[in-house]
């Protein structure tokens, strides 16, 4: 812009108008500047809230022990195993299917064909549906129909299914906003259709896949409906992915709810619960800044 | 470098998921031969006000019965009285008497019961409360005492925090919800609440029986008021005639009978439990 000679220069206009521009943006600027920090300070007051209540609690008996007295004593060891591998078997099922319906979505179907629109259409349909409902066919389908049982496998596919809708919507995005420019790059190398999409378009759309993997792991973590219909209410140590093992958001809306005198545990256990959903959080930014530094 | 570390942890996790699944299908079945030779897994559903304490008695009997896995799920008593009657669950809980329609094939074992009552202090000279008169103090249509033939004094109304069984079964008992209450203060613990009512002559509260007859035996300044006319103690809640009480359920089908359910029941139901049904305050019942 600075090298083109430009016919429009500033004018001083009339001093009532350009003071009441002057407000205007004054006004905006406030504006915009308040919802941040309304949105900060709410967090803040959370986390202070959370943080205040729960870090009494915490030692490294909380953490490894198990819970007794209905989990007004002990700790949450198993707990924290259990929402672990829950997690794991989430992951481990969604990552694999979530980028293979993304590289259909956006690499296979370009452009608009009706069947590409219907996936589309189920899926933002799907990221709408209430956690209960999850839970409920979860339930019905893994546990009853497959026979799994009340099982931390249960509750990991329940969570899959969950946390797809979000996953292959962001990759897919990601994977739409790499530059055709390099899909023909590679085609005009004569790089197979295949090849461009795990060379070229995959390691450009990584960062979008780790966005839509920090908001499946939240959503994952701060799931309770869905989980307490199949992953189910023990809080003995799982011996295996076919154990029923309760989760640490379901932990914390038992002792809060259910179990009088649970709220100190109740606080810790959230206060735990959020410090695993940062570290996962940091953890995954740092990744991806390691392999993209461009990216933030 | 992502996709290396992506690739090993997946690896990783589908071992252990393997190995894992392998190991456990077999050990409770066959690894251990306990000396009374129970084995196998039970499966209870159902009340989530009976979840807690069922989990502590499940643990119990597994330390007796090694060979023995409980698994306590909850999703409320008409879920545990629907997967008993389906066969999903091996044992039912329920924190409600059964409907006529639901009892067919069941046999219900009662082990504990559910009972509150309200208190006041000792020196307040209020000896009973209608059930119009409780239900106009905590809604706030009365507000002194001396609109109940008492002192001329403020009432201090104490609920309890959302959640806990007691609302449930105060909320039922006055057909009202949680919203219609007008409270001064709320208490969550049984003994803020006790300490409540024992520090302020003018307040009033509601909590569990058995904590309540424990505590004025104790020497507590308190004093239980009885409702309906049926005064409020452990027993009256046992022989069934106190009305703001409910049975802790234990359901069972009659057509697979199966020695480890029976155990378990027999366990349940037995003197041995009652400090955890205590700890749950509850009243235990009497065998």
């Amino acid at each position: 812009m600075s090298h083109t000679p430009t016919t429009r220069t500033m004018t001083p206009g009339k001093p009532g108008a350009m003071s009441r521009a002057a407000t205007l943006d004054v006004a905006a600027a406030l504006f915009a500047w308040g919802c941040a920090a309304i949105v900060t300070a709410a967090f803040a007051w959370l986390l202070i809230d959370v943080a205040w209540r729960g870090v009494g609690g915490l030692s490294w008996s909380f953490l490894v022990d198990e819970p007794s007295d209905a989990g007004r004593a002990g700790g949450v060891g198993p707990v924290v195993l259990s929402t672990l591998l829950i997690l794991a078997v989430c992951m481990a099922v969604s990552v694999p299917l979530g980028l293979g319906a993304a590289a259909l979505l956006a690499e296979f179907t370009r452009g608009d064909t009706r069947f590409a629109r219907l996936v589309r259409r189920s899926l933002d349909v799907l990221a709408g549906v209430p956690s209960i409902v999850f839970g409920l066919f979860g339930n019905a389908f893994f546990c009853l129909a497959l026979g799994m049982g009340y099982s931390i496998l249960s509750g990991g596919l329940t969570l899959a299914c969950m946390v797809l809708p979000i996953l292959i919507r962001v990759t897919e995005q990601g994977m739409r906003d790499v530059p055709d420019a390099q899909r023909h790059a590679a085609a005009a190398l004569g790089l197979s259709r295949t090849t461009t999409l795990l060379r070229v378009t995959l390691p450009a759309a990584m960062p979008a896949l780790a966005v839509g993997l920090v908001l499946g792991v939240g959503r994952a973590l701060a799931e309770t409906a869905a989980l307490i219909f199949t992953s189910g209410y023990v809080t003995r140590t799982p011996a295996s992915l076919l154990d029923s093992g309760r989760s640490l958001s379901v932990h914390i809306y038992d002792l809060a709810m259910n179990v009088p005198g649970g709220e100190t545990h109740a606080s810790a256990a959230a206060l735990l619960l959020i410090a695993v959903l940062l570290a996962i959080n940091l953890l995954t930014n740092w990744i991806t800044r390691r392999t993209h530094p461009g990216w933030h | 470098m992502f996709r290396a570390i992506a690739a090993h942890l997946m690896m990783t996790l589908m071992l252990a998921a393997l190995l894992g699944g392998c190991g456990d299908s077999d050990a409770p079945a066959t690894a251990r031969s306990p000396a009374d030779g129970l084995t196998g897994k039970l499966t209870l559903t159902g009340s989530s006000t009976l979840a807690p304490l069922a989990a502590e008695i499940g643990k119990r009997f597994e330390q007796r019965h090694p060979g023995v896995r409980v698994d306590v799920q909850t999703g409320g008593s008409s879920r545990g009285i629907r997967d008993v009657t389906s066969g999903a669950a091996d044992v039912g809980m329920s924190s409600r008497s059964l409907n006529a329609d639901e009892t067919p094939g069941l046999t219900t074992h009662t082990v504990a019961w559910d009972g509150v009552c309200f208190i006041v202090h000792r020196d307040n000279p209020v000896a009973a409360l209608t059930n119009e008169q409780l239900l106009a103090i905590y809604t706030g249509k009365i507000d002194n005492w001396k609109q109940v033939d008492g002192d001329d004094a403020p009432i201090v109304v104490i609920d309890r925090a959302e959640g806990r069984s007691e609302v449930e079964l105060v909320t039922h008992f006055f057909r009202i919800t949680t919203p219609d209450i007008k409270a001064d203060a709320i208490a969550g613990e049984n003994q803020q609440a006790i300490k409540s009512v024992s520090t302020n002559p003018n307040a009033i509260v509601y909590l569990s029986i058995g904590t309540s007859e424990h505590e004025a035996a104790r020497g507590v300044p308190i004093k239980l008021l009885p409702l309906n006319g049926v005064p409020a103690s452990v027993a009256t809640v046992l022989d069934g005639t106190f009305p703001l009480a409910r049975p802790l359920i234990m359901i069972t089908r009659n057509d697979t009978p199966s020695p480890l359910v029976d155990a378990f029941i027999a366990f349940a139901t037995s003197s041995d439990v009652d400090d955890l049904v205590e700890a749950q305050s509850f009243v235990p019942i009497k065998h």
